[in-house]
């Protein structure tokens, strides 16, 4: 079954995507190893970690940035395109936090003939606040080039 | 180490600094795509779902738009791993590491069977301290990636952090009292 697909001119400023919440336990430790491939020790050995002068391990830039990008794949359907992605990892998740990522539109415009829409992404958690505000620039397909 | 590390000297001989272009060894697959959708419950079809993209404009599996998946495919899916050499260049007081930001650009989709290569470049080093460390020394490097076609899919500009220990820092400040 095919996917939802906004186009632009639905889509308005101030619109929430669709989020979702990931529990940072030793399994996502583990999965982070796997799918990102990063061995660096500060996340997945607290010794190191500690010595490292960190309160524990944390989640990488892989599994980081693959979180945020969902935000947005999730939201903008099969013909949309993330043409610019942006994120800045000011704290940390740790294990026992749980990881809400979130977007909401910020503007939207068309640009050389593209129909964009900036989305604010962003994950928090309840330790921390916003641990890792971003911004995504999306192309997404008009209704008039559908026509 | 006050007064040893001249970042002034370290900015003229490395801002620019371009690595030769290195090919990952082997073509996008599908299973480590599987493995990084996993590790944030990604159960989209356009990227897991061969029969299900292979309908859509695309015509076939992408990779999820993330820098750090087309890095995987262009240079540290090869074993041994070639993604080292640029970072540790850069003479740098502590040798921690931590990601700052990361900003991607793409330009097109990546699909599995796509063979990646991966140009880096320096393009700043400057010092400004943290709480852990006061000379704490931040490194911005470009990683532009291209397919098989020479057609550049999208470009990543990252900036890392490098920092001493906490018993690295009392250690030279007792060595500089």
């Amino acid at each position: 079954m095919k996917r939802p697909q906004p186009y632009w001119e639905d889509v308005q400023v101030g619109d929430d995507l669709p989020g979702f919440e990931l529990e940072i336990n030793a399994k996502r430790v583990f999965l982070q190893i796997s799918g990102s491939q990063d061995w660096y020790p500060v996340h997945h050995d607290p010794e190191f970690a500690r010595e490292a002068g960190h309160q524990d391990v944390f989640m990488n830039t892989g599994l980081t940035q693959a979180a945020l990008v969902r935000v947005v794949t999730d939201w903008m359907g099969d013909e949309g395109f993330l043409r610019k992605f942006y994120f800045e990892m000011r704290r940390q998740h740790r294990p026992g936090d749980v990881m809400a990522c979130k977007g909401r539109v910020a503007d939207k415009y068309v640009q050389d003939a593209r129909h964009f829409v900036e989305c604010e992404v962003w994950a928090e958690n309840e330790r921390e606040g916003v641990t890792t505000p971003g911004r995504a620039w999306v192309i997404l397909p008009s209704r008039e080039e559908a026509a | 180490m006050a007064g040893a590390y001249d970042i002034e000297a370290v900015r003229r001989k490395y801002v620019g600094m371009e690595t030769v272009p290195t090919r990952g060894r082997y073509p996008v697959e599908h299973d480590p795509i599987r493995r990084h959708c996993h590790m944030v419950e990604d159960t989209n079809p356009l990227f897991l779902d061969p029969e299900y993209a292979g309908k859509t404009p695309w015509g076939s599996v992408i990779c999820p738009p993330s820098g750090w998946l087309a890095m995987y495919f262009a240079s540290f899916g090869p074993w041994p791993p070639v993604f080292e050499p640029l970072v540790p260049v850069v003479p740098t007081p502590g040798k921690r590491i931590v990601n700052m930001n990361q900003e991607v650009e793409w330009f097109d989709a990546i699909r599995v069977g796509d063979h990646l290569s991966v140009k880096r470049r320096i393009a700043d080093v400057y010092q400004k301290p943290i709480s852990l460390d006061q000379e704490a020394v931040w490194i911005v490097s470009e990683s532009i990636i291209s397919n098989q076609r020479g057609e550049v899919v999208c470009v990543v500009r990252n900036t890392l952090l490098f920092h001493r220990s906490p018993e690295e820092v009392a250690a030279a400040e007792q060595r500089d009292t």
